[in-house]
């Protein structure tokens, strides 16, 4: 891509980002929505292959779809309360309009179709962007007007991303979608304890966000896009082939890695608060991806996969190994004994 | 009077047959071409007259909606099951193991139902194709008679296309499905053919209408003898065309979600033609390693 492009791009991403979660004025949020939607369409669609572009169109549709939305949720509150402050979001209907926006925007059940589609279009850097640095400032709105949505619907579209995610990751062969899909269960798992313990939700998503970078940034390594390529490279990297596999058993939340950590403490509090049928089932729920990625690390790293390995085009990597790899990797798998110093943290 | 005249326009205007009398003297020279576009006389050849409805050919029935239903849910259960086994219904270890697979064969009338055929009549021209079970039940046999000369409709340049294709995989409740072929790498056909050049065409069914015209396509070069012949195709070579026109910017087709397959003959030849498929397969050809057959460098560098 073009170098003053793609610098632009980025500081519109940055800038974006910035703008709506510095925010206080539904507006300006607004702004910083929109700014990165356009920002990444052309990080999206760089390869101008014809799934890219589709991929490009169809975030495109549903995020400016979102954007509108929360436009009009602010404009009806204003309207009724006569002040457009994010915090102060008090009539009804803007709620609900908010929830139904925010969950367009982060793929929640029921608007998740577009995300893996969009994943899978993208390449693995703007796969890992859209994953993590595009799902702050929707979070951030939601962190901001938590108190005032209706804790039922949050509820209902935790536990159905939950099921979702699990379910329809369970027979995936391409890897972006394979993380579109966990990205959407994890999102699920930070919905359900928002409206009680926001900080949960700000520590569940930092760790999301270290463990999914550290899954992408392996995957990029060695330039996997679908399994079959994943089993066999652990003649190219073995030491990746098996550091990737245990970060995607902390994704999928398996003590005693990092991953863990944020589910139990969700779990507790949920208990707290009493709501122990939503901790049940939202753990059976998790049970899905966590089997997925068990037969994955099983098959790839556990046992050597039955495919020969004479593949002559994964005999060397392209690019060198990166350090933040390495620190990522290493986080998103021994943090778990830390939990009391990162719980104080947040 | 004049009222009388107008309701018995305005009524007329409600018939098909008199709206285009009425509405012109009432709105004069403005509605000319919206009036052409609503309903036109011109048929292209070859389709048959409009004579009922469509609203009048659906056959609202409460049995065959209970039926219908119930079929579509044991295809929705028949799927759930699938899905907890792995993927395309296999199991894990089949898919990791899987190196060749049969996607199409013809044994039976049920699997040339899958397939469906058509030609240059659809546009006014002559050519003749059938299809059916070749000798034994082991092979579908197309063939057809390709006739090049073009319609005389004033539009029409080309004529003179034959082809088959496969219909796309259809789940409960009409939703697509598609095939996920990126553990392979080739196609793999058992064929006996006439000598003829086909055309074979993959489409990836995109989403949006855009690209509802893009199709991959490859050559498939037979011999006319009397043996069968084993041709492998690799995806590498397939290029990207849109609506019969080559692409100038060139992808490789991703093999994730594949729609349908096609074999096309239009190699402007007058005369019969024959085609016999025994299976069509896929295979992961372990010597090939090319990725893309076309230009990837950049076509304007910037220096």
């Amino acid at each position: 891509m073009n170098p003053h492009a793609k610098l632009i791009s980025s500081m519109s991403l940055i800038m974006g980002t910035s703008i709506t979660i510095s925010s206080n004025h539904w507006i300006l949020a607004w702004t910083g929505l929109e700014i990165n939607t356009l920002a990444i369409i052309p990080l999206i669609s760089k390869s101008h292959h014809p799934r890219a572009i589709e991929a490009a169109v169809k975030y495109f549709l549903t995020q400016s779809t979102a954007s509108a939305l929360i436009l009009f949720s602010s404009m009806s509150n204003a309207w009724s309360t006569g002040q457009w402050d994010i915090t102060q979001l008090n009539h009804p209907t803007s709620c609900l309009l908010l929830t139904m926006a925010i969950a367009i925007k982060l793929g929640l059940v029921p608007f998740h179709f577009w995300f893996p589609e969009v994943l899978q279009g993208s390449s693995l850097t703007t796969a890992l962007l859209l994953s993590t640095l595009m799902k702050l400032p929707p979070i951030t709105l939601l962190l901001l007007t938590s108190q005032s949505l209706n804790p039922t619907l949050l509820t209902f579209l935790a536990i159905s991303s939950a099921l979702v995610g699990g379910w329809m990751g369970l027979n995936q062969t391409q890897t972006r979608k394979i993380l579109a899909f966990s990205s959407i269960s994890h999102l699920g798992w930070m919905i359900a304890i928002i409206a009680y313990n926001p900080q949960l939700t700000i520590l569940t998503f930092a760790l999301y966000t270290m463990m999914t970078t550290a899954v992408f940034l392996s995957l990029a390594q060695i330039k996997v896009l679908k399994l079959s390529t994943m089993l066999i490279s652990w003649t190219k990297t073995p030491m990746l082939n098996a550091t990737m596999m245990l970060t995607l058993l902390s994704l999928a939340g398996l003590p005693p890695l990092t991953g863990f950590m944020p589910k139990w403490l969700i779990i507790q509090e949920l208990t707290k608060q009493e709501m122990t049928p939503t901790a049940t089932i939202i753990s059976m729920l998790s049970l899905l991806g966590l089997f997925f990625y068990l037969r994955l690390a099983y098959h790839s790293t556990i046992t050597l996969p039955p495919n020969s390995s004479n593949h002559m085009k994964l005999w060397r990597t392209n690019k060198a190994l990166s350090t933040l790899t390495a620190i990522l990797t290493a986080t998103s798998t021994s943090l778990l004994p830390l939990s009391p110093l990162i719980i104080t943290m947040f | 009077m004049a009222l009388a005249v107008t309701l018995l326009n305005s009524t007329c205007l409600a018939s098909r047959c008199c709206r285009h009398k009425v509405l012109q003297p009432l709105l004069g020279t403005l509605l000319i071409d919206s009036v052409s576009k609503c309903y036109s006389s011109y048929r292209r050849p070859g389709s048959q007259p409009e004579v009922t409805p469509s609203w009048r050919n659906i056959d609202f029935s409460f049995k065959k909606g209970i039926n219908a239903l119930k079929t579509q849910l044991s295809l929705l259960k028949k799927e759930t099951k699938d899905h907890l086994t792995g993927p395309d219904g296999h199991s894990f270890s089949e898919y990791l193991l899987e190196q060749t697979k049969v996607m199409w064969q013809f044994r039976s009338q049920e699997d040339l139902n899958k397939w469906v055929i058509s030609s240059d009549v659809e546009i006014g021209g002559k050519s003749e194709v059938h299809l059916k079970l070749g000798r034994n039940n082991q092979g579908a046999m197309l063939y057809g008679i390709l006739n090049t000369e073009v319609p005389r409709d004033g539009e029409t340049k080309y004529s003179g296309y034959c082809s088959m294709r496969a219909k796309p995989a259809v789940g409960s409740f009409a939703r697509k499905k598609y095939y996920d072929w990126s553990n392979f790498n080739s196609l793999y056909l058992r064929v006996r053919g006439d000598g003829r050049a086909w055309m074979v065409n993959i489409y990836t069914d995109p989403y949006f209408s855009h690209q509802k015209d893009d199709l991959y396509n490859y050559f498939m070069f037979t011999r006319g003898g009397p043996y069968w012949e084993e041709i492998k195709i690799p995806f590498s070579k397939f290029f990207l065309s849109s609506r019969g026109r080559v692409q100038d910017d060139q992808h490789p087709i991703w093999l994730d979600k594949i729609s349908t397959l096609g074999f096309t003959l239009g190699d402007k030849v007058d005369g019969p033609f024959q085609l016999e498929i025994d299976f069509i397969g896929l295979l992961n050809d372990r010597a090939h390693t090319e990725e893309f057959a076309y230009e990837t460098y950049e076509r304007n560098p910037r220096t």
